[in-house]
Order: structure tokens, then C-alpha cells, then sequence
């Protein structure tokens, strides 16, 4: 155990920062960057505090005014002219290019404060250039805390970035090779020991081993992976050596497809942004115009021009969109990250505003509900049943549909009989002529459609069908020779799913291509009360859409065959299995495949969507309480700045705290 | 038709975003503009000939740097 652990360190953490590394660091640097200026101008901020303190509380007089102003602005000068320059420069920028941001708003306010300090020198003004410094210190303050608190935003997906593998051993001939992982090839041979990390996703060629996806599909409990077996890159190789043929490298393996997912998500718009985005582009402009008619008005009802300024620079500086902006975004980021540590991906940004207003959930039977592995589990006939199993697994051979391959399994043939004619009857069954006998498999639809009576078999397809059995009807030159009845297990969690999606008062219906009876026994094995039956592949989509004229409606599918009812629903929620993940066509994806995740899925997306709410309101509240103050000359500039700093922090932070929902 | 990722420097406020979404939105060619000021970057839906340097002006036009642009 020990060693295991010491391998592991060895093979996933120590060279752990040569690959990916080009995009998480972005975000450290900016925040050493602002640690470092905001430490430069506090300690030029902090003379400048208590000097001002001394005299306004105190009155404290320890210079002559003239000698407190120089000393003010030569602290001043290095806060603002410094720590604080690509501040400034920014911002003069923006006004002179029209693209106005906030530092716009910033520049000019502590550039109007710091000349006030100059005149006063020469003329009767009030001096705020120990204020135009303090605003600044705060504003590069409020800055580096919210760095960090976006850093920690991110945390999920950094991690992400790090979870690939460094190194890979190939077995060239019969040396093992180590590489960095770029090196591989597909079809390269890898060797994986217990403790590792799959270097890259494969198909297992030698040894036996179980191993832990947790981290790549959200799925707690180790996969058993033998010859034949696919492996995700970055999982956990846990007790065996494995030999892996490598498949897919690079940008196409399904972890750099999860990343590429996740990061897609951060820029995903939510429609309830849509408004504060349209404030934040007109706001900084709009402020400037406000903090000019502010002076104007303060000049013409008071003629006072030191109360003018320190009023027009308060509206400057309080009036920030940034909360307004990052309101949206952060949450979304913690969100998706949360998700993509339990496999659950937020495609599209506007499902999870979208999903509140589902009041109907439609599952798909096979491969969702149950495992999708169907077994043979009773056959009834009239002649030989090795017969009867026979000649049904050299006709269903040809077919890729789950029942056919559960029959061919059953059969266990060395060696099939030739068929002619073999035709899939997509929904039905299937036809193919073995010999000089005409053979047709299926469905009583496809029976009645060819005309064969099926009245002797009729009592043991009912009991078959009301055990949720799907059974088969064999016929042979027209007549009815036996029946093959399939059984498709649930999926362990999916009782549970169900039951707790009823008890959040959902409407669920199971949708499947399977008869009435067949379903409904289903159906009520895992708790669904609605049942939609012998619906054709095809016109899944279209009961979707019956269903969306009583309200918005979420389907729960694999993605594959499911890809037009998942786009028809309002939110779809795309189940994969391993690498078969149906990424395009689901607003919601699950990289687990169980249904638990669809629960998980729709906590995390109203709890997101909540979040987003709350940022939206803190926001806009904050914006409308503290302008108007602002313009009332109500608010001591320092003050507003501290104000506004505090805005985006709390938005930030709280967008954290959705960390602290249970999903 | 093709998705351009572009790494953008510098930018910190959430009217940055919006000045550079803006700015790359009037580029010739290009579709549709979207950037994140979390993940510091542009996605760019743009025509196949579209004029690298272009991208990379009304970047700098917005105030900002540009560090990389990836096309898929």
C-alpha cells in the first residue's frame, strides 16, 4: 500500500507542471502581480492615513497646512503615479479611445482628488489629495481580494488542467521506454502499474485490473477493465498491470474533451445576464455624464467647489459595474466546477435557468433506466429449445440492436449458419432466410404485420411481459415456434433517483419501444407512474413534443439514439458510458452513467441559477442604493471606494459559498 | 466558418469584457464575439479567411494585449 501511494506521488504529482501549464498560472500571476502593488501603496497609504486622521479627529495640527498638503502629495505620487499607473494609464486610454472601463472611472477620480491638492497650494480649495491615494490603495486592495477569491473560483478546473498524466512507459520490443506524454502514438503499447495514471484513453490488450474513474466521470466506484476493455486517460490504475493500446491522443481523448466542455461553459451566457450586460456597456459612460451633472449641480445650488468635487469623485468611483459583471460569471464557474468534479457538465448556460421551469422528466428505458445489457432469461417453445436458439442467434448475428446480442450471447454458437436476406425492421424486428426456412424475429406488430398467429404462445408472453420482460416471438416459414424473453436490469440507483425526483414533484414517464405490459412492469419496478410505450425510435422526439403543449419538458437519454428527442426537449440531459460520450447533443451532459447524476444535475443547476440570482440582486441593490447617496454628497469618496471594492468581493465570495450546497 | 480562442492580456473589469466583446464583434468577418473575463479569453466565430492581425487590433483598439490565438 505504501509503495503504491509512493508511485503515484511519483508518476502524477512531481512532474506535475510541464503540461497544461499555459493556462492556469494566468490568474497567479495577476494576483502576485496586485499582492505587490497593493503592499507598495499602503506603505506610502499608511502615513498618508494618519496624517489626515491626526488632523480631521484629532486636530492634530502637526504641520502648517501648506506643509501637510506637500507631504500628502509627495506620498500621494507613488501610490498614484506607480502602484497604481497601469490603473491610470488605462483609464486615460479609455477615455481618449472611447472604450471606457472602470479604470476610466478610477483614473479620473483620483487624478481630480490629487490636483485639488496641487491648487490648494495657491488657491482657497479644500486639499483631497491624501483621499485621491487612499482611494487608490483601496482600489488595488479590492482588486488583489477579488483575484483571489476568482482564483479560488477556479480551483476546479485548474485542477482539471493538472489531471492529465506527464509520463507514459511504452513497450517497444521488449524494453519499456519511458516518454513524455506528447511522445505517444496511436497504437503505441502502454504499460500501466498499479497506482498509476492511464496516460492517454485506450483499449486493453493484456492483464486484468479495476480502476478508479472518479475523478474523469464523477462514477465512485472502481470500473473492472480486462482484454478488450477501454480506459480513460488520467484514471487510476488501482490493483493489476494493464497494457493498454493507446487510441485516441492529445486534443482528441476524452479528458481534453471535458476541459474543452467546462471551459465552454465559463463563457456560456445565461439569459438572466442579459440585462446586467447591457447595463455594464453603457454604465461607464453614463456614470461620467452623471459625476459631470453632479458637479454642475452641486456648483449651482451650493457654489461650494471643494463639495462639488469631493461629490462628483464619490459618484467617479462608487459607481462600478463590476459586480454587476462578475455576478453572472463567477457563479457559473463554481458551478461548473463543482459539476465536472461529479462528471456533470453544463453545456449550454442557458439550461440551467431553463431547468427550473421543468415540470416533466422523460427517461428513456434502455441503457438509462435499466444497464442496457439485456439477458436471456426464459425461452418457451415448441420444438428443440437449442433449436429454436439457433437459428434466432444466426439471424439476429447481423444485428447491433442489445436484444440481438443478448440472444447471440445466450446461444453460444462455434459456428453460425449462413443467412439470406437479412433485413433489420427497425422498431419490429428482423427477417433472414437459414436454409429453406424463412426466419422472422419479433415483436407483435411485426408478428401481426407477417401475418403469423402467435395465439398458442399468448399466455407465456403475458406472464413474460408483466415480469418487464421483453419477449421475442420466433417464427419459421410463417408459423410461431417459440418465444425468447429478455430481461434489461435496472440500473442500481436508479429506484432511488426516480423516487426522489417524485418527491421533488416531478412528473417522470418512462418512454421505450417496448409494449404496454413490458413497460409498465418496468415502469413500476423503479417507481415511474407514466408510461409511454411502443414508441418507434424515431418518434421519440415528436412525443416529446406532444408533451411540451402542457410545459417545458427535460429528457434523460444516451445521447445516441436519443440525439433528436434530447434536442426537442427544453433541457436535455445527455447520459454517456465511459468514452461514448454524446457531447453534441445534450444541454446537460453526465460522464457517469447513472441516473443519480441526473439529480445531481438538476440540484446543482437550480443552485447555480439561484446563486446567479442572488449576485444579480446584490448587484443591482448595491448600485442603486449607493449612486443616488453618492450624488446627494452623502458618501466621503474613501468610503465609496471602500464600497465598491466590497461589492465585487462579496459577489465573488458568495459565489464561493455555492461550494457549500449539498448536490 | 471557424471558432478562434484568443488569450487576452490585461483585462480586469467586467466593462473590459464587454469594450473588447465589442471591439472583435466590428472585425470583418467575424460572427459572433464572446469573451471571458474569468478565463481571459475570446471565442471568435469568424469567417476561414479572416485577417489575423485584424483580431489582434481591435484587441489592442480595446485597451488589451493579445497573447495567443488558436484556431479549430
Amino acid at each position: 500500500m505504501h509503495e503504491m501511494k509512493e508511485m503515484k506521488t511519483d508518476k502524477g504529482e512531481e512532474h506535475g507542471h510541464d503540461e497544461h501549464n499555459h493556462d492556469a498560472p494566468v490568474e497567479d500571476e495577476e494576483i502576485r502581480d496586485w499582492k505587490k502593488k497593493m503592499v507598495g501603496s499602503w506603505i506610502f497609504a499608511i502615513p498618508i492615513a494618519l496624517l489626515m486622521f491626526s488632523e480631521r479627529i484629532f486636530g492634530l495640527e502637526l504641520f502648517v497646512p501648506r506643509v501637510t498638503t506637500t507631504i500628502l502629495l509627495a506620498l500621494g505620487l507613488p501610490v498614484l503615479f506607480f502602484f497604481g499607473w497601469s490603473t491610470i494609464r488605462g483609464g486615460l486610454r479609455g477615455l481618449f479611445t472611447f472604450y471606457f472601463n472602470m479604470d476610466s472611472l478610477i483614473a479620473l477620480g483620483t487624478l481630480v482628488a490629487y490636483f485639488t491638492g496641487l491648487f490648494s497650494l495657491f488657491f482657497s480649495i479644500q486639499d483631497y489629495s491624501g483621499v485621491s491615494a487612499m482611494i487608490m490603495a483601496f482600489y488595488i486592495t479590492g482588486k488583489y481580494v477579488e483575484a483571489k477569491a476568482r482564483g479560488r473560483a477556479s480551483q476546479e478546473i485548474k485542477k482539471l488542467l493538472e489531471l492529465g498524466a506527464k509520463k507514459a512507459r511504452i513497450l517497444k520490443g521488449n524494453k519499456e521506454i519511458e516518454v513524455d506524454i506528447s511522445e505517444i502514438k496511436i497504437g503505441d503499447i502502454l504499460v500501466i502499474r498499479p497506482g498509476e495514471k492511464i496516460p492517454t484513453d485506450g483499449i486493453v490488450v493484456k492483464g486484468e485490473s479495476s480502476i478508479d474513474e472518479s475523478m474523469v466521470t464523477g462514477e465512485s466506484l472502481p470500473t473492472e477493465k480486462r482484454k478488450g476493455s477501454n480506459v480513460i486517460g488520467a484514471t487510476i490504475n488501482q490493483d493489476g498491470i494493464l497494457y493498454v493500446k493507446a487510441t485516441k491522443i492529445g486534443k482528441d481523448t476524452f479528458l481534453a474533451h471535458i476541459i474543452k466542455l467546462v471551459e465552454e461553459a465559463q463563457s456560456e451566457k445565461v439569459p438572466i445576464q442579459v440585462l446586467a450586460d447591457k447595463i455594464t456597456s453603457i454604465f461607464v459612460p453614463a456614470v461620467l455624464i452623471l459625476a459631470i451633472l453632479t458637479f454642475g449641480g452641486w456648483i449651482y445650488f451650493t457654489s461650494d467647489i471643494s463639495k462639488s468635487i469631493a461629490a462628483s469623485v464619490a459618484v467617479l468611483v462608487i459607481a462600478c459595474p463590476c459586480a454587476l459583471g462578475l455576478a453572472t460569471p463567477t457563479a457559473l464557474m463554481v458551478g461548473s466546477g463543482m459539476g465536472s468534479k461529479k462528471g456533470i457538465l453544463i453545456r449550454k448556460g442557458e439550461a440551467i435557468q431553463t431547468i427550473k421551469n421543468v415540470k416533466t422528466i422523460v427517461f428513456d428505458k434502455t441503457g438509462t433506466i435499466t444497464k442496457g445489457k439485456p439477458e436471456v432469461t426464459n425461452i418457451y417453445s415448441k420444438v428443440k429449445e437449442n433449436y429454436l436458439l439457433e437459428i434466432a442467434a444466426c439471424v439476429e448475428r447481423f444485428s447491433e440492436h442489445p436484444i440481438a446480442k443478448a440472444i447471440v450471447e445466450k446461444a453460444k454458437l462455434k459456428k453460425f449458419r449462413e443467412v439470406k436476406g437479412f433485413k433489420i425492421l427497425r422498431g419490429r424486428g428482423v427477417e433472414g432466410r437459414v436454409g429453406k426456412s424463412d426466419i422472422v424475429i419479433g415483436n407483435r406488430t411485426l408478428m401481426n404485420e407477417k401475418k403469423v398467429s402467435f395465439k398458442d404462445f399468448e399466455k407465456e408472453i403475458e406472464k413474460f411481459e408483466s415480469q418487464g420482460k421483453t419477449t421475442m416471438i420466433v417464427a419459421e416459414n410463417g408459423k410461431a415456434i417459440g418465444i425468447i424473453a429478455v430481461a434489461d436490469a435496472l440500473k442500481e440507483d436508479s429506484v432511488l433517483a426516480i423516487a426522489s425526483l417524485n418527491k421533488q414533484g416531478y412528473r417522470t414517464i418512462m418512454i421505450t419501444g417496448d409494449n404496454e405490459r413490458t413497460a409498465k412492469a418496468i415502469a413500476k419496478q423503479c417507481g415511474i407512474s407514466e408510461v409511454i410505450a411502443n414508441v418507434l425510435p424515431e418518434d421519440k422526439a415528436k412525443k416529446v413534443q406532444e408533451l411540451q403543449k402542457s410545459g417545458f419538458v427535460a429528457f434523460v437519454g444516451d445521447g445516441i439514439n436519443d440525439a433528436p428527442a434530447l434536442k426537442q426537449s427544453n433541457v436535455g440531459i445527455a447520459m454517456g458510458s465511459g468514452t461514448d460520450i454524446a457531447i453534441e447533443s445534450g444541454d446537460l451532459v453526465l460522464a457517469k452513467n447513472s441516473l443519480e447524476g441526473v439529480v445531481q444535475a438538476i440540484n446543482l443547476s437550480k443552485a447555480t441559477f439561484g446563486k446567479i440570482k442572488q449576485n444579480l440582486f446584490w448587484a443591482f441593490a448595491y448600485n442603486t442604493i449607493a449612486i443616488p447617496v453618492a450624488v446627494a454628497g452623502l458618501l466621503h469618496p474613501v468610503v465609496a471606494e471602500i464600497a465598491m471594492a466590497l461589492s465585487s468581493i462579496t459577489v465573488v465570495t458568495n459565489a464561493n459559498l455555492l461550494r457549500r450546497k449539498k448536490i | 466558418m471557424k471558432k478562434a480562442k484568443i488569450t487576452i492580456q490585461g483585462m480586469h473589469c467586467a466593462s473590459c469584457a464587454s469594450n473588447t466583446e465589442k471591439s472583435l464583434s466590428k472585425v470583418a468577418g467575424v460572427k459572433s464575439a464572446k469573451v471571458s473575463l474569468l478565463l481571459k479569453k475570446g471565442y471568435v466565430e469568424c469567417e476561414d479567411n479572416i485577417n489575423e492581425d485584424e483580431l489582434k487590433k481591435a484587441v489592442k483598439r480595446a485597451g488589451y494585449g493579445v497573447k495567443s490565438i488558436e484556431y479549430e
